[in-house]
């Protein structure tokens, strides 16, 4: 095996198109690595970008944010315009692994290994990420939802590099959030990663939402159907909508074929209740 | 000023923390082969063909070995049923089968994957319920042609490998005399130690004699095992002990040992093997899993009239130590509370899994979680508070434990449910929580009647609260050590033993305090050996939280012999009477007379070239206890020497949304004796408490079809550090007559009553009982939901309904009948 040390994204899309498939990109290595020592992955080449500083940093232009692949988790827990705009992504990065895991794993990382279980991507999802890829033969602009195709598989190609993550801030009357259940309380995989972007208007009627899973079998995702029973409800209202809303889910996450499917259904049900009683308690007015 | 109860740095803590303490996985020889095992991959069958040829084809590898090649008789602890290489058939997932020698780690390990097994495999006995069905396969059809050690009947009969019967014959009377009965039924799986260091071992073979260098808890079993299997005297065979990256009792029997010791004969090399992760969890000799069934004749006034007692525990393929543990049930049922009388029968069996083994507290944790859930569903069934209950039924001094052993100090475990109570008193809890159970009510009342959900919930209004307590008597292992002291011509003192320091600091602190104490020294002027079998009178090894008790007790012996030596030595030098004279840091003094004083060393030199070097050695075994030797048939483990006694308070929360289960507070109270180092006794509770919490909630090491599910440290789920809280602890003191300056053992216990304390809280906050464990998340919400008509997940059952008369109003519930 090869290993690459690219110096810029130039050199990282020469390395990507002279390897092709047979090349894997190296960021934070936490997911990588262990792959390669289980002798699950045994790639030609691989390509170390942790060195291209334009893949670094955190930056907002005409109300958008963009945020570069090679940001670490740590990053985006303690970096007060994620924690301000996108507490979700901020709360999904610090429940990561553990604290060791987070100052090394990336943003990028995240979504290109596109684990069913990655926290990050049910708060990209929510905020609407769009990716930023790059390859020899140019740009190109793909929003999460059409980037993630099943666990594990992305419709990246092989010679494209994600360079930043565009995200849309939530907006004044809007909170949001993430939850995650697993057995540990850290160094542990989601059963069931839950994320919630609300607005709501001024007389108090939900007039935005957007919902996202991860933790299943499928690669994260949004759950129109519950979003769509949530859309236009008044928040004052004496429906039960909430519940509504977590039964809705626990469909949405498919039959209960193994114990933990079984489990992930029994959670979402209250998980919901609980993050959506937690959103809305920020919205102000809202709850009263 | 005395060292005792003070804590001193260990004598190790310098060179572990820098990363230069050589522990057994580190060592290397020049020109030393290494070796690795091919072991079946099914749980049961036989062996058709074993094809060395492609593992021949690996680089650097030299020889395969099968059982034609190596010994062919059986050996064991107790029973000699196992192999060293299966022959004709296999009996476990993991089993020896053949060995792959070669030049290095990697060429060996790709030859054991290599090697070609052609096995017709069987359906496996995997569970107890199995191996005991009428008409079970035998897991060892030849079971009555193995030798048991000593001659001894222990009730061996098919699968069944040892049983241990104690009927007084007067239990149908009892509960004929009855108002209610109360049954469980208690379920515990396994449990892996899960040290970190793998087992390793490392033989040379010159002149005749083995030397094996292993980091292991037993050095003599060592040698004795070695000498057995390989066929030479135990004196042919020399264990040299190196530091220990943890063992919990899985580092006590042979394992590696015998393979380096054969292989280093054959090709006249040093000769390494080292598990790998995965062979250590699948090899492990975990705790047994057990399942308990108990019945109890109570009257409505609270007396318990009997408990009838039916235990079956998993031996794993081979017998290992579980013919021996199996005496442990008659120490824990109507020793703690009293019973009027009891019957208890323990039947440990084979399948065809892992072989079951010892891990700290050995079978405790099963046997009090079995005890104190009863206990609690005993109380619910009176309508009792637990603890009141508790008190009530607390046994006295001067009660006889099930096999006559006469308890004399009762009354401590009485002391300790009052200092408990002091730092953390029952009845604020029970009430605290009584009242987050309304708080959940009118929360879950509100949900469900559709009012307004986006209402922010009060805090925590989905997390129910429970407590509950647990207690032990647990004992101090008797078995024989032997220590010499001897004094330094610089002044300070070096013990010569084999006892092994298995990081609880017993040795590295402990018994080094002792001596010095004695002495007149600081505790960092003695120096004490590493295990070495050809250099050292005989140690039982570090288990059973003996190290500071039985060794402790030789050193203090053989130092009071030095210290008698140096007086009347320095006597003579100063003209003072031995009586006269005092020892304090190293200075020998005419008590009043400061300026008529020497050193120490001073006295050394004069000593060793006059009289001889000042030495002196002494042994120790504590006696077993006066007991009833007709009390059981089966029973290896006649008595209970020198107990502790132990109570355990856990306060818990359960997350109703997820399931999880949080302890919030978690208080001690233990009794040892006497605290020679508090530092290293506060380690040993704190990490006997994270051990019994992921027993009680998170571990998993499940088996089916005799293989086990989660392979990994990561499937394991040890707890975190985050899911530990900081145990409070409550230390007694009540000194023992024989031990050390009063000590008695301390490093078991703490794991012991750990489940039952959290199981009987978590069933508190849920008013679910939780008879099995681990409790899991899923099995917290599966219990939730079992509720009638999901009315309220905080049903307020826990209450006592009693009347006027204090006597039960509530018709019991299903437990009772």
């Amino acid at each position: 095996m090869q290993f690459c040390r690219v110096r810029s994204v130039a050199e990282a899309v020469d390395e990507l198109s002279r390897w092709g498939t047979e090349g894997r990109i190296l960021a934070g290595g936490t997911d990588v690595m262990p792959q390669y020592l289980r002798g699950e992955q045994s790639p030609a080449a691989l390509i170390d970008i942790s060195g291209i500083d334009g893949l670094q940093g955190i930056s907002e232009v005409g109300g958008v944010t963009s945020i570069g692949a090679l940001v670490t988790m740590r990053r985006l827990a303690t970096a007060s315009l994620v924690q301000l705009r996108y507490p979700a992504l901020a709360q999904a990065a610090a429940l990561v692994g553990a604290w060791q895991t987070q100052t090394v794993a990336t943003l990028g990382g995240n979504i290109c290994s596109a684990a069913a279980t990655a926290d990050t991507l049910p708060a990209l999802l929510v905020a609407d990420a769009q990716l930023m890829l790059v390859s020899k033969s140019g740009r190109r602009r793909v929003s999460l939802e059409e980037l993630l195709e099943g666990p594990g598989v992305t419709a990246l190609r092989p010679t494209e590099l994600l360079r930043a993550v565009e995200v849309e801030p939530l907006g004044e009357r809007g909170a949001e959030g993430y939850v995650k259940v697993s057995r540990r309380s850290a160094m542990d995989l989601a059963v069931v990663g839950l994320a919630l972007r609300l607005s709501v208007t001024p007389s108090g009627v939900i007039s935005g939402v957007r919902i996202a899973l991860c933790g299943g079998a499928r690669a994260a995702h949004r759950v129109p159907t519950a979003e769509s029973l949530l859309l236009g409800s008044q928040l004052s209202g004496d429906i039960d909508v909430f519940g509504a809303v977590g039964e809705e889910l626990a469909r949405a996450v498919g039959p209960a074929v193994s114990p933990e499917a079984h489990y992930r259904r029994r959670v979402l049900r209250g998980l919901f209740d609980r993050l959506a009683r937690r959103c809305t308690a920020q919205i102000p007015g809202a709850s009263g | 000023m005395s060292v005792l109860g003070t804590s001193p740095e260990r004598s190790d803590a310098d060179a572990k923390l820098r990363g230069q303490a050589i522990f057994g996985a580190d060592l290397s020889r020049t020109g030393m082969l290494w070796a690795a095992l091919a072991r079946s991959p099914v749980a049961a069958g036989r062996i058709r063909a074993i094809d060395p040829a492609p593992a021949l084809r690996g680089d650097g590898v030299l020889e395969v070995l099968t059982s034609a090649d190596v010994p062919d008789w059986r050996t064991g602890v107790i029973v000699s049923d196992t192999p060293l290489l299966a022959a004709g058939s296999v009996a476990y997932e993991g089993e020896p089968v053949a060995i792959v020698v070669a030049e290095s780690r990697t060429a060996a390990e790709a030859g054991a994957r290599a090697v070609a097994l052609d096995i017709e495999t069987a359906e496996p006995v995997s569970t107890p319920e199995q191996a005991l069905e009428p008409g079970a396969r035998l897991v060892h059809p030849d079971w009555n042609r193995f030798a048991v050690a000593g001659g001894e009947d222990i009730g061996r009969n098919g699968n069944v490998v040892a049983e241990v019967v104690h009927d007084p014959g007067d239990l149908d009377e009892a509960f004929a005399a009855a108002d209610i009965v109360v049954e469980g039924t208690y379920r515990t799986p396994r449990q892996y130690q899960a040290h970190l260091e793998p087992k390793m071992a490392l033989a040379t073979y010159e002149s005749g004699r083995f030397t094996i260098e292993v980091s292991h808890q037993y050095p003599f079993r060592l040698r004795d095992r070695v000498a057995q299997i390989t066929g030479v005297a135990p004196s042919a065979v020399r264990v040299v002990g190196h530091h220990i990256g943890g063992g919990f009792g899985a580092k006590l029997d042979v394992s590696l040992e015998a393979f380096v010791a054969l292989l280093a004969r054959r090709f006249r090399r040093p000769v390494r093997m080292q598990h790998t992760a995965l062979e250590e969890r699948l090899v492990a000799p975990c705790r047994a899993n057990a399942i308990v069934a108990v019945r109890s004749a109570v009257r409505r006034d609270g007396t318990i009239l009997a408990t009838d007692v039916e235990i079956v525990s998993d031996s794993g393929a081979y017998a290992n130590n579980g013919p021996a543990l199996s005496s442990i049930p008659m120490f824990v049922f109507g020793s703690i509370y009293r019973v009027g009388t009891a019957r208890i029968r323990t039947r440990n069996v084979y399948t065809n899994t892992a072989p079951t083994g010892a891990y700290r507290g050995v079978n405790g944790p099963w046997l009090v979680f079995a005890n104190e859930r009863h206990m609690d569903a005993i109380a619910d069934a009176l309508g009792r508070d637990r603890r009141d209950f508790r008190l009530a039924s607390l046994a006295r001094d001067g009660d006889l434990m099930r096999n006559g052993q006469p308890l004399t100090e009762a009354s401590i475990l009485r002391e300790a449910f009052d200092r408990v109570d002091e730092l953390a008193p029952w009845r604020d809890i029970v009430s605290r929580n009584q009242a987050q159970r309304g708080i959940v009510s009118r929360n879950q009342a509100q949900r469900d009647a559709g009012a307004r959900t986006s209402q922010p919930a009060e805090s925590d209004a989905d997390v129910l609260r429970g407590a509950g307590q647990a207690a032990a008597i647990w004992l101090t292992n008797p078995m024989p050590g032997h220590a010499t002291v001897k004094l330094n011509e610089d002044g300070t003192a070096t013990v010569i033993t084999s006892a092994t320091e298995n990081g609880s600091g017993a040795v590295a602190t402990g018994l080094r305090q002792i001596a010095a104490e004695t002495l007149g020294l600081a505790a960092d002027a003695v120096t004490i050996t590493m295990p070495d079998t050809d250099a050292t009178g005989y140690d039982a090894g570090s288990q059973g939280s003996r190290t500071t008790h039985v060794v402790g007790r030789a050193i203090a012996d053989a130092a009071a012999d030095v210290r008698t030596q140096v007086l009347d030595r320095a006597s003579r030098m100063l003209e003072a009477a031995p009586e006269d004279l005092v020892i304090t840091d190293g200075v020998v003094t005419v008590a009043g007379v400061p300026a008529a004083s020497l050193t120490l060393g001073a006295v050394a030199q004069a000593a060793t070239w006059s009289d001889g070097p000042i030495t002196a050695g002494a042994s120790y075994v504590t006696p077993t206890p006066p007991h009833d030797p007709a009390c059981a048939t089966g029973m290896l483990i006649k008595g209970w020497p020198t107990p502790t006694y132990h109570l355990h308070q856990a306060e818990v929360s359960v997350d109703t949304v997820t399931g999880r289960v949080t302890v919030d507070r978690y208080v001690v109270c233990q009794e040892v004796g006497r605290a020679i180092h508090p530092d290293a006794i506060a380690g040993q509770i704190q990490g006997g408490v994270a051990q019994g919490l992921g027993f009680a909630l998170s571990e998993r090491v499940d088996l089916d079809h005799g293989r086990y599910v989660q392979r990994t440290f990561k499937a394991h789920g040890l707890p975190l550090a985050e899911d530990v809280p900081k145990v409070e602890m409550i230390v007694m003191e009540h000194a023992d007559p024989a031990g050390p300056y009063g000590a008695k053992g301390a490093a078991e216990p703490p794991i012991v009553p750990v489940a039952a304390a959290v199981a009987n809280a978590v069933s508190d906050a849920i008013g679910v009982p939780f008879d099995t464990l681990p409790i899991t998340p899923e099995a917290v919400l599966e219990a939730l939901e079992a509720e009638p008509n999901g009315e309220t997940v905080a049903r307020a059952a826990r209450e006592p309904v009693v009347n006027r008369d204090g006597e039960q109003e509530r018709e019991t519930t299903g437990r009772a009948s």
